[in-house]
C-alpha cells in the first residue's frame, strides 16, 4: 500500500490498470472453466437419461401393442409409469423428455405422431410450455412457440396475435409462422395487424411455412392487395396469388397497376404475366412507353408468359429498336416463347440480325439457358 | 447393428442416417425376426461398409443430407453395378428437384420424413419380394 501510495501518478494508474486487467481476465478464464463445466455436467446427465427415455418412448409409444394403425383413439391413456420412475419433478428433465418427444415427431407421423403428443400431454409437458409463453424473455417465448408448432398444440389467437409486431425480429418470425401453423379460423389474420415490413427472408420463410401446412385454409388475397397498407405485405399477397393461382384476385391485382409505386406495379405486372391474364396484354402494352425500365422489362416478359400471339410485331419493334440491352433480351426471349406462331419471324430475324442481336437471339433459344 | 436369430434366411439391410433417433424408430419397425439390420451414420462409413461386405446387402435405406457423402453418391455408387441393390431414401429434404434427381439415379422409392411407420415396413416387403 505504501508503494501505492507514494508512487507517481502515471505509476498509480498503471498499477490500477493491471489489477483491473488482471481481476478481467481471470474472471473470464472462470466464466470459461464454469460453462465448460456446467455444459460437461449437463452432457453427463443427458447421456444417463437419454437413453432411458427413448426406450421409454419406444417401448410405451413405438411398440404398443394395444393400439394397431387403423385404430388410434384419442382417448387411449399410454401407461406412464416408466416415467415416473425418472426424476420428473426437475425442469431439465422435463425439458429433455418434451426435446426428445419433439425428436421422434420429426421422425414419425400419423398414429405414433399423436401417440407422441397424447404422451407429451399426459405428462403434463404442455404445461411447461404454457409458463414459457407467458414468460418475459422473448427466447423462451420463442421456444414455447417451437414446441407448440412441433406438437400441433392450439392455442388461442390472441395468445398469438400480438407477437406478430413483436418488436423483436425472431420472436415475429416465431410468431407468424406460428399463427399460420396453429390458427384454425383465419392463419393469415396477421397480415391485418403487420406494421413492420416483411423482410426478403422472412418472406421466403413465411411462403415455406404456408405451402408446406396440410389443409391451410386459404383466403383470397386480393383483401390485402387492395386495403393493406404494407407494400411489403402486398407484394407477398402477389407471390402467394401466383402460387395458388387465384384468378379471383385479377382485377385486384389489375387496379394495382395505377400505383404510384412503380416496385409494386412491377410486382403486380410479374403476377400478371405468371398468372396468364390475356385479357390484360392490352393494358399493359397501352401502359409500356411510360413506364420506367425495370416495368417495361416485367412487361415484356408477361407477353411471353402469357404467349398469346397477339403482339408479336410490338416484340418484333422492341427487339430492333430498343437501345437498352435488357430490354431487347426481354423481347427477344419472350418472342421465343411465342414460338408457336412467331415462327417465321423468328427466322427472318435471325436470317437479318446483326452479330449482337444474333448472339441475344441464340441465347434465348438456348433450351439450356434459364436466364 | 441389430441381428436376428437365423441370418441365412433374413433380408440384410443396411441403414445411412445421421439422425440419433432414426436407427432406433427402424429397428422397432423392421422386427429383429426378419430383418438383420446394419446402420452407420455418414456416407463414408456406409462406403467402407459396402466394400468391406462386397455390397451383401439386400436393401439399402439411406437419407440424402449426411457428412462425408450423400444419398445421391452413395446411389449412384450402389446402382452401377452388375446386381443393384434397391435403395429407398428417406428424407426431410422434399423438394421437387430432390425428390426428381433421386429418381433419376435409380432410386426404388421415396419417403418423406416425418414417415408412417407401416408405410416404410410395406415398402420395404415389397421392395425386398420384387427383388427376390
Amino acid at each position: 500500500m505504501n508503494i501505492f501510495r507514494y508512487a507517481p501518478l502515471a505509476i498509480q494508474l498503471a498499477m490500477i490498470f493491471i489489477v483491473i486487467a488482471t481481476a478481467g481476465t481471470l474472471l473470464a478464464y472462470f466464466s470459461i472453466l464454469r460453462s465448460r463445466y456446467l455444459g460437461y455436467r449437463q452432457d453427463k446427465r443427458m447421456s444417463y437419461l437419454l437413453p432411458k427415455v427413448d426406450n421409454l418412448i419406444i417401448e410405451e409409444v413405438l411398440t404398443n401393442p394395444e393400439v394397431t394403425e387403423t385404430s388410434y383413439s384419442d382417448q387411449l391413456i399410454l401407461n406412464t409409469e416408466g416415467f415416473q420412475e425418472l426424476p420428473m419433478h426437475k425442469k431439465w428433465v422435463r425439458e429433455a423428455i418434451t426435446g426428445r418427444i419433439m425428436h421422434f415427431r420429426r421422425n414419425v407421423r400419423g398414429n405414433m405422431g399423436q401417440m407422441l403428443r397424447s404422451l407429451y400431454m399426459q405428462l403434463d409437458l404442455d404445461k411447461d410450455t404454457m409458463k414459457k409463453m407467458k414468460s418475459g424473455k422473448w427466447e423462451k417465448k420463442v421456444q414455447a412457440l417451437t414446441e407448440f408448432i412441433n406438437m400441433d398444440m392450439s392455442i388461442s389467437d390472441v395468445t398469438i396475435l400480438p407477437l406478430t409486431n413483436s418488436r423483436n425480429r425472431e420472436l415475429r418470425a416465431a410468431a407468424r409462422h406460428a399463427y399460420i401453423k396453429l390458427s384454425k379460423n383465419e392463419p393469415f389474420k396477421f397480415f391485418d395487424v403487420v406494421t413492420e415490413p416483411l423482410l426478403m427472408w422472412d418472406q421466403v420463410e413465411l411462403f415455406r411455412i404456408i405451402s408446406s401446412t396440410e389443409d391451410i385454409a386459404v383466403p383470397n388475397f386480393a383483401r390485402w392487395i387492395t386495403y393493406s397498407s404494407n407494400k411489403s405485405v402486398v407484394s407477398f399477397c402477389l407471390k402467394l396469388i401466383v402460387h395458388y393461382n387465384q384468378l379471383p384476385a385479377v382485377p385486384a391485382v389489375i387496379k394495382l397497376l395505377d400505383t404510384k409505386d412503380h416496385y409494386l406495379r412491377a410486382n403486380a405486372i410479374n403476377c400478371l404475366g405468371k398468372l396468364r391474364v390475356p385479357d390484360v396484354e392490352e393494358k399493359l402494352v397501352s401502359l409500356y412507353s411510360s413506364q420506367p425500365l425495370h416495368c417495361q422489362i416485367e412487361i415484356l416478359k408477361a407477353l411471353g408468359r402469357i404467349s398469346s400471339g397477339r403482339y408479336i410485331d410490338f416484340l418484333k419493334q422492341e427487339f430492333l429498336h430498343s437501345t437498352d440491352f435488357d430490354l431487347r433480351k426481354s423481347a427477344a426471349k419472350s418472342l421465343v416463347k411465342n414460338e408457336w406462331i412467331a415462327s417465321q419471324v423468328l427466322q427472318e430475324l435471325i436470317d437479318t440480325a446483326n452479330p449482337e442481336n444474333l448472339r441475344i437471339l441464340k441465347h434465348c433459344m438456348n433450351p439450356l439457358i434459364k436466364y | 447393428m441389430f441381428t436376428g436369430i437365423n441370418s441365412a434366411t433374413m433380408s440384410k439391410i443396411l441403414l445411412v442416417e445421421d439422425d440419433e433417433i432414426m436407427p432406433k424408430i427402424v429397428a422397432r419397425i423392421l422386427p429383429a425376426s426378419e430383418y438383420e439390420l446394419h446402420h452407420v451414420s455418414n456416407g463414408k462409413e456406409a462406403f467402407e461398409k459396402l466394400d468391406s461386405t462386397n455390397y451383401g446387402y439386400d436393401l439399402i435405406i439411406t437419407d440424402i443430407m449426411m457428412p462425408y457423402a450423400n444419398g445421391f453418391e452413395i446411389l449412384s455408387k450402389v446402382k452401377n453395378r452388375e446386381r443393384p441393390i434397391p435403395v429407398i431414401i428417406v428424407s426431410n429434404a422434399g423438394n421437387e428437384d430432390m425428390i426428381m434427381e433421386g429418381f433419376k439415379l435409380g432410386a426404388d422409392d421415396f419417403l418423406k420424413k416425418p414417415i408412417i411407420p407401416a408405410e416404410l415396413l410395406i415398402r420395404v416387403k415389397r421392395l425386398l419380394m420384387k427383388n427376390k
